[in-house]
């Protein structure tokens, strides 16, 4: 741009026009008021202590697949995949004729800080699968898991490979140490044994390292972006509701998340067949179920490069990597995204039942 | 008060006043810019040295994060200052191409991120970042101490002593648990023993480990 009459006559305009926008923006949020998300209908199962089990309400007739545990992150909520009635991973599962479950591991607390690695994998989600597969009298289930979700699936397939009849994973991170994962890189000098001892890990601390993967966008464009929206209200419900989910971060229990970074960031333990958890060796190479491995081309958070190596340590022979082009939260929700990955796991698992 | 007062006449609180004073400190090289060097350098003696000690590290690790921030400050200014560098080069090259203010603010923040991507990725970024990280768990703990001997003193529930009561109650949920396991399924124990033997690389697992939380 020179600075002609011309080209600062244009920019004048576009000032103006910007404010419009955001008096625009501003009035249609004001009036916005509760934002709605995960709002399929489900009943609780099962719980223990802040842990909840979920099964959807069915939204179509049987498929006859295996009922689908998914296993979120805790790092998060997993009311992303439910976030809005046209933004729903599940609500696709369910339109398929799936029967799905979902492991919540709620907010923990202070009183959580003690609960290990362990308790959550070989604790909260074992009694998960194993009232499923008592619910439904079989021996063997489909499990899903999402990131830092993903691993502990893993990290459960490798222990009791024969109540998986089938292994989802998508967006995981297995491999730690790759040159692209700035989170890692991170982790490396950080004393965990110290930043827990104080008590649990706080969201916005975690929120705060998410941030400044990518400060100028993930903090300023994308909030000088919503002028674009121009006041559009189903638009901006749709931000808000991400805006919600991002910043709704529970706090992580302090030994857990120790052991979650020293043993898998900072030791790769899992791929290097070094994991141990409940007295009992992690080896990928027990995951014989078969397993589709769901990636995120740019995703920032779990780079490609720390999910595709699974393939060469499971011992599976049935497996299947599968790209998908968008980020690590775009997968769910992106506008073709949200239809066509669900629709990929059903297709991958009617060909396996 | 009144001007004929005991404290009439000069304001007895003067700079003027307690000049010789500070002039007297200063020589005993207690000064104000001198006196939380000497503090953080005191041996702990007596009655309080506990709470001495704690405050002096707490003293030692806010100058260590002030070192370690200011650097990360510096830093940052050298990130915008790569960024600015790419931007110019980038209008300098194609000066049509950004045709409006929104397109000058992408520019500038694929410029921002890239300068940023490329410090961030360095050893140097982590290990700033880790130490501000360490040191600010470091500040926590130290601070948790003083909290706890205060609560000690005002008889109110200690940080140690709920977490006492708390490992006392995980490891009653243990017992429990493997209690009422072994309870509902006494005929189960034989019938898992061969387990272990058909998956060699795994070791049996005992009552208590599986029986946690």
């Amino acid at each position: 741009m020179s600075a002609t009459p011309d080209s600062l006559a244009q920019l004048l305009q576009s000032a103006a026009a910007m404010q419009e926008s955001g008096r625009a923006v501003l009035k249609t949020m004001l009036g916005m008021g509760e934002i709605e998300v995960g709002t399929s209908e489900k009943r609780c199962v099962y719980s223990e202590d802040k842990m909840r089990l979920y099964r959807y309400a069915p939204l179509a007739r049987s498929a006859g697949l295996k009922p689908l545990l998914i296993c979120y992150a805790m790092v998060n909520r997993p009311y992303l995949l439910d976030l809005q009635p046209d933004r729903s991973f599940i609500r696709e599962l369910l339109h398929a004729g799936l029967d799905v479950y979902l492991l919540d591991w709620g907010y923990p607390d202070g009183a959580d800080r003690f609960s290990s690695f362990d308790d959550y994998v070989d604790g909260y989600l074992r009694r998960c699968v194993e009232f499923v597969l008592k619910e439904h009298g079989i021996d063997a289930l489909t499990l899903l898991g999402v990131c830092q979700g993903g691993t502990m699936s893993l990290c459960y397939a490798a222990l009791e490979p024969r109540q998986i009849a089938q292994l989802i994973t998508m967006v995981t991170p297995v491999d730690f140490k790759t040159p692209e994962n700035l989170l890692s890189k991170w982790a490396q000098h950080i004393d965990v044994g110290l930043l827990t001892q104080s008590g649990n890990v706080s969201g916005d601390f975690l929120n705060l390292v998410y941030l400044s993967l990518m400060p100028f966008r993930l903090t300023q464009q994308k909030y000088v972006n919503l002028l674009q929206m121009q006041g559009d209200r189903v638009q901006l419900e749709n931000f808000m509701r991400m805006e919600k989910w991002i910043f709704d971060s529970p706090d992580q229990p302090a030994a857990a998340f120790r052991e979650f970074i020293q043993w898998f960031f900072q030791e790769n333990r899992l791929i290097r067949g070094e994991l141990t958890l409940a007295g009992n060796a992690v080896r990928l190479e027990n995951v014989t179920a078969p397993v589709l491995n769901i990636f995120a081309s740019k995703d920032h958070l779990v780079p490609p490069s720390a999910s595709i190596p699974l393939g060469a340590h499971v011992g599976s022979k049935d497996y299947e990597a599968l790209e998908i082009d968008a980020g690590h939260i775009g997968l769910y929700v992106g506008g073709k995204t949200r239809k066509t990955v669900p629709a990929a796991v059903v297709a991958w698992l009617r060909k396996r039942n | 008060m009144s001007a004929q007062g005991p404290f009439s006449g000069a304001d007895p609180f003067s700079a003027a006043h307690l000049a010789p004073w500070k002039e007297f400190v200063d020589r005993l090289g207690m000064g104000e810019s001198n006196f939380s060097a000497m503090f953080a350098g005191a041996p702990a003696l007596g009655l309080g040295r506990e709470y001495q000690e704690t405050v002096q590290r707490l003293l030692d690790l806010s100058r260590q994060f002030q070192q370690r921030y200011a650097e990360f400050a510096q830093q940052n200014v050298a990130v915008m200052q790569d960024a600015f560098h790419v931007m110019k080069k980038r209008v300098d090259a194609a000066p049509s191409a950004l045709k409006s203010p929104a397109d000058l603010y992408d520019a500038w923040i694929d410029c921002a991120e890239g300068a940023y991507h490329q410090a961030a990725h360095s050893d140097s970024f982590a290990r700033l970042l880790a130490d501000l990280c360490n040191i600010s768990s470091a500040i926590k703990v130290e601070r948790g101490k003083l909290t706890e001997q205060l609560a000690r003193h005002l008889d109110l529930p200690s940080r140690a002593e709920v977490d006492s009561l708390h490992r006392q109650v995980r490891e009653l949920i243990a017992t429990v648990r493997a209690a009422a396991g072994a309870a509902s399924s006494p005929a189960k124990a034989p019938a898992a023993a061969p387990a272990p033997a058909a998956a060699p690389a795994k070791p049996a697992r005992t009552p208590r480990k599986r029986s946690k939380k």
